[in-house]
């Protein structure tokens, strides 16, 4: 879990066991001047109250320690470089009680009143600034939080709730303190890196537009609570991105991107794998922008390779975590996305063949590092394997401390930050297994005999989808206006999409979005293959979990197969399309032979 | 640059309906540097550098084109989009290519609405033109880069901050440098070829705390040069940072003032702001021509508008005022114009506006004041304003004058002001053609001798034809304040130079206050 948008410069964090370290995780303890400030001021913040009004009684302390390094360049040149050393505090006070507090209302979490113009937290370790910042970020957070319940009371004077539940779960408090070590990233050889894969798209006149990012983040998360949790965890990541536009000859804009990310930087992919990954997407850009335009199809859709694991990832991830609707004043609107899945505990949402279980305490899977692991949650829960659906029946969701009808407790899914004071669950390492599976060529030939039986001149395959998407803000906007329209979640399109003729043939479409498909969409797949697609992605609260559409990520991955899912409707895009540019691209290969 | 500019407009002027008259682009870049420091420990401490793109396309004529001004509307081309640092022609030129394309499909739709609005509306008063003819200029200087020791200033930040440690009243505080160098590339259709820039090296001391009953305070002061090295000495910032801390403390005691309308002096840095915010402001140029504004001063050229003493001159080549140098100085305005003096009152009487490229009636050409942040439209905006006096008097003689007219009123105190932060004036016609600015060091002075005493709270607020009229005298000795504007066209650097104003009347209202209570637990100690 860390903010996307800072990004660094930094450092290898490295396994106390290689170096033999271990007397000094005991010293560092006691010193690290951080901790000390959060836990004395923490301990003095309890004392709070206002004359009458309640005191606190569940303060918790959040810091995330680090160093970001950012690049980013565009055709061989470098746009931006950064390097950001930085700690960003949160800090969370709850009055009231478990069962009722000023969370989970409209209100809760927005600042009233109070604001100290309080200069960034200091990056040095000066014990006395550091408790002084979080005295006054405190001092704030408590008047929100007695303005928030007091408006909570108003408002229930005129609603009622049918089945209160807890605001609040309890926690056991979690005591976990590891080594955190920064060893230096080398920025100056990633900067050369990132312009050197930039210019890579020189060599793809067809491509309009396009860009090179990386980021690479070395963060200590702190946190600690009034319960007595104490918590300091690394959290490391580094992730680059390759992103292209393309316009078709009648005006279609296209993009599509590609993302190479791992918690170790030592275990980044090397240079020439960066760069076939980054040449497959400018060629594939040009496809697509050679593609003929997709028709409307409705039948039996392949979701081949990593598509059918963006496709649990998205479709059946985001479903698994639940959203409380807030108290508020009568007449509001609420527009908090509710889980398709929710009440249908104890119901089959997928074939009786299929199993899931979520599980962060994996870090590798058949000698690849898996990307959603981590130690302990947002809520200083350490999370456990959880099996959320067995023979296709749903077991449980993805739960946080915030109570949720039927489950009383959290499962340490608390990996983003939520709405009205509590925070959002997501997937960590997602394995969707199946059995009675077959070999992917056998998947296709069974769609072609299905497309024969039902005398359908073509079916189509699903590679690849745009999840997380790539899209602009204003088509994402209109994807949503549609989504509205038709009562659901938006699903992202596909982006890699073929038809596939009874010979075998398959031909690229361009255009293409799915109508109606959704978490039930799910309980009508027909046959799973005996691949095992994983699947990494930086998920965060944006619809689509859109590349850079909120500043908080969370490190996620999904292990799927392939899948053949039955009456799943494709339907062009029917916008209006942006006239070609008057004046033809620059000629960029002449000038990138003689710069 | 040159060339995607030249392939850009020859192809659109041969292709596009409607054709496009003139193109240019501006490439802004910045190498930055900044660190800051609370109490002794680092806050921030980053540089970055970046390039940033302004493209001006005007499809039409120059009689009527896109950027035609139709009121109620703010008409955004330009996107200032990130461009690569390094000199790279394929990733420049590719995107040049974008940017004008984007830019083109927004003026060609505009142009047409605008053609539209024009027929179904009733004549607009002002009926000149959209866009003057300048002659080219081509021009390419060196632009001087300085070093910003990172380290040092880190060191001397950390310094000079931990001496608020010494005032556990204060709540917040802070001491920041930073370090911008700019260089400007300008390239139009018209032929103009430019490369210029400076920089900008600052240092802000600033302090806030909150008073018992829910008033928020600050204090500050700032230090400003073009080069790093011209800095001051550590011994005049922590002068600075003993006063900023100094002047909190007092605050924090001060009584809080009653609305009071009476003679007051303002000092020649509270006089440079009062005469930015609510004259400089209405006589920027494009403000004349918009239906939607106040036009407090479009009929009055030739006419009177200050007292006879007075004279406002805006001149952006003066790098100086004494030893100080000017915020607001710049050889080229973000058209491609060369900056020059313009005397806007001379004598109390109106004689020009500050303009950009946008004729009004009666100026058909620019001064050189059209500026812009990058990513937004330029329009008409201040640079260095100079107020002249030849009524001036020494400051003991305008304090004795402050006293007599004080009796002379028969009220029981005046005022001075010695340091107003900023302010906000309505030009627009739906609000009122009022202002407001924000003292932050107000003394109540006595007309019997008595010490003055500061006072806290207020806002001074009034109309600015009546509050000209009320200025009887001035110092002898001009201020400088330096600082950065805000309005249209974004945050532009400024500066405002003038001497002390004696007035015969102003008026102050109570501010609008926080109700929440200071921090509950006392400021945390012990435990280190």
């Amino acid at each position: 879990m860390k903010r996307a948008a800072r990004t660094s410069a930094c450092a290898t964090f490295l396994l106390l066991s290689l170096l033999g370290l271990a007397g000094s995780t005991l010293a560092q303890t006691t010193n690290d001047p951080l901790l000390r400030a959060m836990r004395d001021e923490l301990s003095r913040s309890r004392g709070l109250k206002v004359l009458s009004l309640e005191a606190p009684y569940f303060i918790e302390y959040t810091v995330e320690d680090g160093e970001s390094f950012e690049v980013s360049a565009s055709l061989g040149g470098l746009i931006s470089v950064r390097h950001d050393r930085f700690r960003i505090p949160e800090i969370k006070v709850r009055v009231g009680d478990y069962k009722f507090d000023n969370t989970d209302y409209v209100g809760s979490g927005s600042h009233f009143g109070t604001h100290y113009d309080i200069e960034r937290f200091p990056v040095e370790n000066s014990y006395e600034v550091m408790r002084r910042f979080l005295w006054l970020a405190t001092d704030s957070a408590y008047k929100s939080a007695v303005e928030a319940i007091s408006r909570k009371r108003a408002a229930l004077k005129n609603v009622a709730i049918n089945n209160p539940l807890d605001d609040f779960a309890k926690a056991e408090p979690l005591k976990k303190i590891l080594e955190v070590r920064h060893a230096p990233l080398d920025e100056d050889a990633w900067s050369g890196r990132v312009r050197a894969l930039s210019a890579i798209f020189d060599a793809y006149p067809a491509v309009k537009a396009s860009g090179v990012e990386l980021r690479a983040l070395q963060t200590a998360n702190y946190y600690l609570n009034s319960e007595g949790a104490e918590v300091r965890v690394p959290d490391n990541m580094i992730y680059l991105l390759a992103r292209a536009e393309a316009q078709a000859p009648d005006g279609m804009m296209l993009h599509d991107a590609v993302v190479f990310q791992t918690l170790d930087f030592d275990r980044m992919p090397a240079e020439p794998e960066l760069r076939r990954g980054i040449a497959a997407l400018a060629g594939s850009m040009a496809d697509r922008a050679g593609a003929p335009k997709g028709e409307d199809y409705s039948g039996p859709v392949l979701f081949e390779g990593i598509a059918g694991a963006q496709l649990f990832a998205e479709v059946l991830g985001a479903n698994l975590a639940l959203a409380r609707r807030p108290v508020m004043e009568p007449g509001r609107n609420n527009s908090v996305p509710m889980s398709e899945l929710e009440g249908r505990q104890g119901a089959r949402i997928l074939p009786e063949w299929f199993d899931v279980v979520d599980d962060p305490t994996q870090k590798e899977w058949r000698g690849r590092p898996l990307f959603g692991s981590y130690e302990v949650d947002r809520e200083g829960v350490a999370p456990g394997p959880l099996s959320l659906v067995e023979k296709g029946v749903l077991k449980t969701f993805l739960l946080t401390r915030q109570p949720e009808q039927g489950f009383a407790g959290s499962n340490g899914r608390a990996r983003l930050p939520g709405s009205f004071g509590a925070n959002g669950a997501g997937i960590s390492n997602l394995f969707v297994r199946a059995t009675g599976t077959l070999p992917v060529a056998d998947l296709k030939k069974q769609l072609i005999e299905m497309c024969r039986q039902r005398n359908k001149p073509y079916g189509m395959i699903v590679r690849r989808m745009d999840f997380p998407s790539s899209a602009s803000v204003q088509e994402i906007r209109r994807l949503l206006s549609n989504s509205e329209q038709a009562g659901g979640r938006p699903v992202s399109a596909p982006v890699l999409v073929y038809k596939v003729y009874p010979d075998g043939r398959e031909e690229l479409v361009r255009g293409l979005r799915f109508r109606g498909l959704n978490a039930r969409s799910l309980k009508d797949i027909l046959a799973a293959g005996d691949d095992n697609n994983v699947f990494e992605f930086l998920n965060n609260q944006a619809p689509l979990a859109l590349i850079g559409g909120a500043n908080y990520v969370a490190e996620s991955c999904a292990i799927a197969p392939s899948v053949l899912i039955d009456d799943v409707d494709l339907h062009p895009v029917d916008e209006e399309l942006p006239k070609l540019p008057i004046v033809p691209a620059p000629d960029l290969r002449a000038e990138a032979s003689h710069p | 640059m040159s060339e995607e500019l030249s392939r850009n407009f020859s192809t659109l002027k041969a292709k596009a309906d409607p054709a496009p008259y003139f193109l240019s682009y501006e490439v802004t870049e910045e190498d930055f540097h900044g660190v800051a420091a609370t109490l002794g420990a680092i806050t921030r401490n980053g540089h970055g550098k970046s390039r940033r793109l302004d493209v001006c396309l005007r499809v039409g004529s120059p009689k009527l084109d896109n950027y035609h001004r139709v009121r109620g509307e703010r008409t955004q081309f330009t996107s200032g989009a990130a461009l690569t640092f390094e000199d790279r022609p394929a990733s420049i030129k590719q995107r040049l290519w974008l940017e004008t394309d984007r830019a083109y499909r927004l003026a060609a739709e505009r142009l047409i609405k605008i053609r539209t609005n024009s027929e179904v509306k009733v004549a607009e008063q002002d009926a000149s033109s959209d866009f003057s003819s300048e002659a080219p200029v081509v021009r390419l200087e060196t632009v001087p880069k300085a070093r910003f020791a990172a380290d040092e200033w880190a060191e001397r930040v950390r310094k000079l901050s931990g001496r608020f440690s010494d005032y556990p009243g204060i709540l917040t505080s802070s001491v920041s440098v930073s370090y911008q160098d700019e260089t400007k590339y300008f390239a139009s259709s018209e032929g103009s070829r430019l490369r210029h820039g400076r920089g900008f090296a600052r240092v802000v001391v600033s302090a806030q705390a909150k008073a018992m009953d829910g008033t928020d305070l600050a204090t500050g002061e700032t230090f400003e040069a073009t080069d790093p090295g011209n800095l001051p000495r550590d011994e005049i910032i922590v002068a600075a940072v003993e006063r900023v801390a100094q002047d909190l403390k007092a605050l924090l005691a001060a009584p809080e003032a009653s609305p009071f309308a009476g003679p007051a002096i303002f000092s020649g840095r509270a006089a440079g702001v009062f005469f930015h915010e609510i004259f400089g402001h209405r006589v920027e140029g494009h403000r004349q021509k918009d239906e939607e504004e106040g036009q407090t001063f479009t009929k009055s050229v030739g006419g009177k508008v200050l007292p006879d003493f007075l004279s406002v001159v805006f001149d952006p080549t003066r790098k100086k005022a004494g030893d100080i140098e000017l915020n607001g100085s710049y050889a080229y305005d973000d058209e491609g114009v060369a900056a020059r003096p313009v005397t806007v009152v001379e004598n109390g009487v109106l004689k020009a506006f500050l303009m950009s490229r946008s004729p009004i009636q009666g100026f058909d050409h620019s001064n050189g004041h059209g500026r812009r942040q990058p990513g937004l439209e330029v329009v008409s905006r201040q640079s260095n304003l100079f107020v002249e006096s030849s009524q001036a008097v020494p400051e003991a003689r305008l304090r004795e004058m402050l006293v007599s007219e004080i009796k002379r009123q028969n009220k029981p105190y005046g005022l001075y002001f010695r340091d107003i932060t900023g302010g906000f004036t309505t030009t627009g016609r739906q609000g009122l053609q009022a202002f407001k600015v924000i003292p932050i060091m107000v003394y109540k002075v006595s007309p019997d001798g008595q010490p003055d005493e500061l006072i806290r709270g207020v806002d001074i607020v009034g109309t600015p034809l009546a509050s000209f009229a009320k200025i009887l005298a001035t110092s002898d000795r001009p201020q400088v304040f330096n600082g950065y504007c805000g309005a249209e066209s974004g945050n532009v650097p400024v500066s405002a130079v003038s001497p002390a104003l004696l007035v015969s009347e102003i008026e102050i209202e109570k501010k609008n206050k926080s109700q929440d209570r200071p921090p509950l637990l006392p400021f945390p100690t012990g435990g280190r």
